[in-house]
């Protein structure tokens, strides 16, 4: 009697939600013929391979977690992100810096006649992940310890803050079978060769996946019966799909975000999942140019980020103080560089500079070429001329990469996004002595900078990483290298009557979509 | 005819070799380091030069060359590097949905630019034929994305009566037809005009031949002489164009794909030379110029059948 009144509330839930998007004229979450519940969603599907240790990323993330078991779940409550116990363990914590423990369920069966899931395939899948493309994620991982079929620790070499985020929340945190992932060689691309998840996944290449029930899954059983990955490469037909009806959730850009909030579609929510891309202005303090920091600070203080963030970006960008995004421990609310075109003046007048021309270079995108425009206008007025060159990503990612020809040496100032995972250890990494020459195009070094570093990756305690890469991005800030800029926010429009869960980078977990 | 026959497929084969090699050249004439492109910030060194050896990267380039046609003669077309998956099962997914819309396409413009083109020839520089030349001036002059974004807009966000994004379920044909309705319109729309303009031009030629001015002199009704001995003469040079042209078509419905979010060839390509995917870029282009040379062999041939005069001189 409890599951028919269940069921008849959710029924009369689902009717009235119908009904009432109808009368709205706008669209809402389907039911089919079969009284099943179907949910459209845009994915900028490119599968290239869903074996957690050689995939790309994005939407393979997405699906792996709607196939395939993982220890533990994203929350993201009062914009911070957490983790809380998947539905395939019955225990999972993390006594010290170093152990993090874990029970599974007992009973959660392999497709494909593999048994069940057990402690061995947890042991196999963190372990391989040292040997992947994703080893990086997984660094801190010295061992898993195996203490009976359902349970073990994982071992870390050093304390790690980041392994929450960075590797067990993350795609890479997806376990496999070991039993059917030796038999094909250790490695997999597209043909999973067992799955254990709430859903199993039918693929038309090129355009959608359809998740179905999983019919040997014994947790809880997700939302949605049936869901329609569709894929819409372009963001703006994506868009129109989700005006015409045919998708109910949707990533949209940020310009049509800032126009949406003022009149959006009928029956639909805004929902601002993240902001993990990090936009600043670079100087390369190793060209003759730039070698005085005054320079370099002038330039700092010449540009005039809030003309940017509404000229480019239609004010949809949140405003940057560093490289460390909102939400994450570290970032920082304000900045000591202001936009101060008379400091900028007598800062080149106090290092001698007149007549100073820079070459500006930015990905050909739209808003960055607009972002360009604006700061040429900007240091043309403190009397800098810039030439603004719009490159296609092939040379614009060599430009800076000493393996890549001797360009880097020309190269002055320019327009650069990263993306990161939601730990500011993410984005650090590009920025230290290492990586100058790799990724570090500003080619500074810092010892404080390298020291913190370690530390920031080593400390748990979230007060003091907090105040770790804040003095991190001081440091950076201080080298005159830099003009943060924003911080481009991850957008997904849906339809009013569903509730989704998706991760600050933008994957969707199927599994805990429900019905708002 | 075997002759004929046998001589053009010699002259395709070098035809896809040519379009082969170009396309292999301009591919390693794109700037920007493939492996940087394809793989992104995370990649290790060791994992960037496993790439590189997978690609062949590190060989000179008509080594490259070499290995890509020395497998192609074999009817392998190597794998994607990326999911592993193989070039060909990849491009013959694609190739129906492309060939499709391609037919579909051009289908529609014949139906809708033949008569056109008659109806302007009947009555040169009369009021009909300047409306429908300037109907036909304007279809060739839109560009097909725009016209793919204003009848998105009109027919599927405003009206709501088509089908936006997709091919349509497989296996339930009216909903892949009417996924197919607004693609083929805007595909297609720009060849009414390109076809009523030839059939117009062929047309005012042959009207004036002795033949058919016999053929009225007969008093044979207007519609005989018009049908059946003017346009099956006229109809000619366009049975050319149409092959070339649905041949083009196979490669060049990439805009309404992307708009569409339709599967296809030309959308394969586009998204792989950007990924500097290079097997597939040169698997799906060795594909499609090899039904670009069959299809106007097929449009030549059947010329050659319905015209006496040009099977007598193969």
């Amino acid at each position: 009697m409890k599951n028919f009144n269940e069921k008849r509330r959710e029924f009369l839930q689902v009717a009235s939600a119908l009904g009432m998007g109808a009368a709205l004229g706008g669209y809402s979450i389907q039911t089919n013929a079969e009284g099943h519940r179907v949910l459209n969603a845009r994915s900028h599907l490119k599968l290239a391979s869903l074996d957690p240790g050689y995939m790309v990323g994005g939407s393979e993330i997405t699906i792996q977690w709607a196939l395939m078991p993982r220890l533990a779940n994203f929350t993201f409550e009062g914009g911070a992100l957490g983790w809380a116990p998947s539905d395939f363990v019955s225990h999972l914590s993390q006594p010290d810096g170093t152990h993090i423990d874990y029970t599974l369920k007992p009973g959660l069966q392999w497709s494909n006649g593999y048994g069940e899931l057990t402690s061995d395939d947890v042991k196999y899948s963190f372990e391989r992940m040292l040997e992947s493309e994703w080893k990086g994620d997984w660094s801190a991982l010295d061992h898993v310890e195996v203490k009976d079929k359902y349970s073990g620790t994982l071992v870390l070499n050093k304390a790690f803050a980041p392994i929450w985020a960075l590797a067990l929340l993350s795609g890479t945190g997806t376990l496999v079978c070991k039993k059917a992932t030796e038999e094909v060689g250790g490695k997999y691309t597209v043909d999973v060769p067992a799955t254990c998840g709430p859903y199993v996944m039918d693929w038309i290449p090129k355009q959608k996946v359809t998740l179905t029930h999983n019919p040997l899954w014994t947790g809880p059983k997700p939302y949605f019966d049936k869901i329609n990955y569709i894929s819409i490469d372009a963001p703006e037909v994506a868009e129109l799909a989700y005006e015409a009806g045919e998708v109910d959730c949707t990533k949209i850009l940020a310009k049509t975000h800032v126009r949406w909030m003022k009149s959006p579609p009928p029956n639909t929510k805004l929902h601002v999942v993240g902001a993990l891309q990090y936009m600043w202005m670079g100087m390369n303090v190793d060209h003759p140019k730039l070698k005085d920091i005054r320079v370099r600070q002038a330039i700092q203080h010449a540009v005039d980020i809030d003309s940017i963030i509404q000229g480019a970006y239609e004010g949809a960008s949140i405003r940057s103080y560093g490289m460390v995004c909102p939400g994450l421990p570290g970032q920082r609310k304000d900045s000591s560089v202001d936009y101060n075109p008379e400091k900028a003046k007598a800062l080149l007048s106090e290092a001698g500079v007149s007549g100073l021309s820079l070459v500006l270079k930015t990905l050909n995108v739209q808003e960055r070429i607009l972002a360009a425009q604006i700061i040429q206008a900007n240091l043309g007025a403190v009397g800098i001329s810039v030439k603004v060159i719009p490159l296609d990503s092939g040379p614009f990612w060599n430009m800076g990469q000493e393996s890549k020809g001797d360009e880097w040496k020309d190269l002055q100032i320019w327009l650069m996004r990263f993306g990161g995972s939601p730990d500011p250890h993410s984005m650090a990494q590009w920025f230290v002595k290492d990586q100058v020459g790799i990724w570090n195009w500003e080619r500074w070094s810092d010892p404080e900078y390298e020291d913190l570093y370690i530390k920031g990756q080593l400390e748990t305690d979230p007060v003091k990483r907090n105040a770790i890469y804040v003095r991190m991005q001081e440091i950076m800030e201080n080298t005159g290298a830099y003009v943060w800029i924003g911080h481009e926010p991850e957008v997904f429009a849906h339809r009013s009557n569903l509730a989704p869960m998706i991760a600050p980078s933008g994957e969707e977990d199927f599994s805990r979509f429900t019905a708002a | 005819m075997l002759a004929y026959l046998i001589k053009r497929l010699l002259l395709g084969v070098v035809i896809v070799f040519a379009a082969l090699l170009t396309v292999f050249c301009l591919l390693h004439l794109m700037p920007g380091d493939p492996v940087s492109i394809a793989l992104g910030t995370r990649a290790t060194p060791e994992i960037q030069a496993q790439y590189a050896e997978k690609m062949h990267l590190n060989d000179p380039l008509i080594i490259q060359f070499l290995i890509f046609a020395g497998q192609a003669l074999t009817g392998d077309l190597g794998r994607d590097v990326f999911s592993n998956r193989a070039v060909s099962v990849m491009v013959f997914e694609q190739l129906p949905y492309t060939a499709i819309l391609a037919l579909s396409s051009i289908t529609w413009a014949i139906l809708v630019g033949i008569p056109l083109g008659c109806l302007s020839a009947i009555r040169p520089n009369s009021l009909l034929d300047r409306i429908l030349g300037l109907i036909s001036v304007g279809t060739i002059a839109i560009p097909s994305f725009l016209v793919s974004i204003w009848a998105l807009l009109l027919f599927a966000i405003t009206l709501r009566w088509l089908p936006v994004i997709g091919a349509g379920e497989i296996g339930d044909p009216l909903d892949q037809a009417a996924h197919l309705i607004l693609p083929s319109f805007a595909v297609g729309l720009g060849w009414v005009g390109y076809i009523a303009r030839l059939v117009r031009a062929s047309m005012l030629e042959v009207m004036n031949e002795n033949y058919v001015r016999a053929a009225w002199a007969f008093g044979l009704k207007s519609n005989t002489v018009i049908y059946r001995y003017a346009l099956k003469v006229a109809v000619l040079p366009t049975i050319t164009m149409i092959g070339i042209g649905f041949g083009h078509l196979l490669s060049g419905t990439v805009f309404a794909e992307i708009i569409f979010a339709r599967p296809g060839i030309g959308k394969l390509i586009f998204d792989m030379v950007m990924s500097r995917n290079f097997p597939v870029v040169q698997g799906a282009v060795m594909v499609t110029a090899a039904m670009y040379v069959i299809t106007t062999l097929v449009a030549d041939l059947m010329v050659a059948w319905l015209d006496p005069r040009v099977r007598e001189s193969l």
